[in-house]
């Protein structure tokens, strides 16, 4: 499976220097690179892809479920070069445009069949400007949006912007759970960002921190957190969230979760889900800490805070029954 | 699943949905009281298995299966479904 992970951030918040700087570890030399606003972009490396932004919303019109043809297209004429020969690369990296949602590429990356027989999301990371950052989220969604879906925040510029303290607080309102990481010039090491965030601690952790965090925020997104000492009988996952999607789908964010599930009790199940498009339930061999407790946690927008712990408990009962 | 807990669940899916309404404990479930509609859910009784609940309107009586159904028909009662409600997604397995 090949690693593809997804750097965004506002207009002029530094994806592209982050980008060059990351391209130049060797680990990530390798790297394919798919970025949409390639005319002014100071990128030189031999295997650079562009990315229209046209965007192919679907007849029910919810824009998570826009599918990013030219991405799929993309991906998959590189698939088909690499397997004849043509390219060598062992990791995707993603630009996305300053504007864009990552929602919708995170949707093609899952949704395309073609693309997720090959390749596995890795991390999406999200580049704020530390000097201009909190205005940019305050003022435009979009920015938000990106801090919301990320699994690493990384602040650039830092040298300019020395205290940070508040823009940390605003970003730990929007996405509690994703570290904040700085670097000034793309100065981090690459494993930090992408390799990293894939791990089961990295899951452990967002769920410890943003489970901490239910409650509503200033942002209008809310973090709900439902924890479960008992199992949850299997029959139960998938409709949870099939009412989830259907009811709260288009309230919800994100969802991650882990879960100790009655019949196989040894081996969580992780849960991962952008709005309502989900991850495959990935089985873990082991727990990654002796917490075997279930955990899940919704950050969304005009979700009651109880709803969804009251849903899984009336079917749970209903399992049971 | 008891009075209390079967109100609370469907007084935070009026407000989920934006449906301004009044949810009470009534005889065996609640009522859903929406200006002039009036709403009843009641568990079913056990020999009315698979059946676990019922929405009961005026002129009908509509059985679900799970609590799944239940919302859905009676977000659908109320008219309070989206153009298009959203489906779980599940992406293609590796």
């Amino acid at each position: 499976m090949i690693p593809v992970s997804v750097i965004t951030g506002f207009l002029g918040s530094g994806k592209t220097t982050l980008l060059s700087a990351v391209l130049r570890d060797p680990a990530y030399a390798g790297s394919a690179v798919i970025v949409n606003e390639w005319g002014d972009l100071g990128l030189d490396h031999e295997l650079l892809e562009t990315s229209e932004e046209n965007l192919l919303g679907l007849a029910n019109g919810c824009l998570c479920c826009a599918t990013r043809g030219d991405l799929a297209r993309t991906l998959i004429d590189l698939v088909a070069r690499r397997k004849s020969g043509a390219v060598t690369y062992h990791r995707v990296l993603i630009e996305t445009s300053g504007l864009a949602d990552p929602a919708p590429i995170l949707h093609t990356l899952l949704m395309d069949p073609t693309i997720a027989e090959s390749h596995r999301v890795e991390a999406v990371v999200t580049v704020v400007d530390a000097l201009l950052g909190a205005e940019t989220i305050a003022r435009h969604p979009e920015a938000a949006q990106q801090a919301m879906l990320a699994d690493r925040l990384l602040l650039s510029k830092t040298d300019l912007a020395p205290d940070v303290a508040a823009l940390e607080a605003q970003l730990a309102e929007l996405n509690p759970g994703a570290p904040i990481l700085r670097a000034v010039q793309g100065a981090i090491p690459p494993d930090m960002l992408f390799a990293a965030a894939a791990r089961p601690e990295a899951l452990q952790h967002w769920l410890d921190v943003t489970a901490t965090q239910s409650a509503r925020h200033s942002s209008g997104v809310e973090t709900i957190s439902i924890l479960r000492e008992d199992p949850i009988p299997g029959v139960v996952l998938p409709l949870f969230l099939e009412a989830l999607a259907e009811h709260a789908g288009e309230k919800l964010l994100r969802i991650k979760g882990i879960i100790r599930v009655a019949e196989a009790p040894e081996k969580p199940a992780v849960l991962h889900g952008v709005r309502h498009v989900l991850h495959p339930i990935q089985w873990l061999e082991d727990w990654p800490s002796a917490d075997r407790r279930s955990r899940l946690v919704l950050i969304g927008q005009g979700i009651p805070q109880w709803w969804p712990a009251r849903l899984l408990e009336a079917l749970e009962e209903e399992a049971r029954a | 699943m008891n009075p209390p807990a079967l109100r609370a669940l469907i007084a935070d899916s009026l407000t989920l949905w934006g449906v301004a309404g009044r949810v009470d404990i009534a005889d065996l479930g609640v009522r859903i009281t929406i200006n002039d509609l009036v709403l009843h859910v009641t568990q079913a009784a056990p020999e009315e298995a698979p059946m676990r609940w019922w929405l009961i309107s005026e002129t009908r009586r509509r059985p679900a299966a799970s609590m799944l159904g239940l919302l859905r028909s009676l977000r659908y009662a109320l008219g309070a479904t989206s153009a298009e409600p959203a489906r779980a997604r599940v992406a293609a397995p590796p």
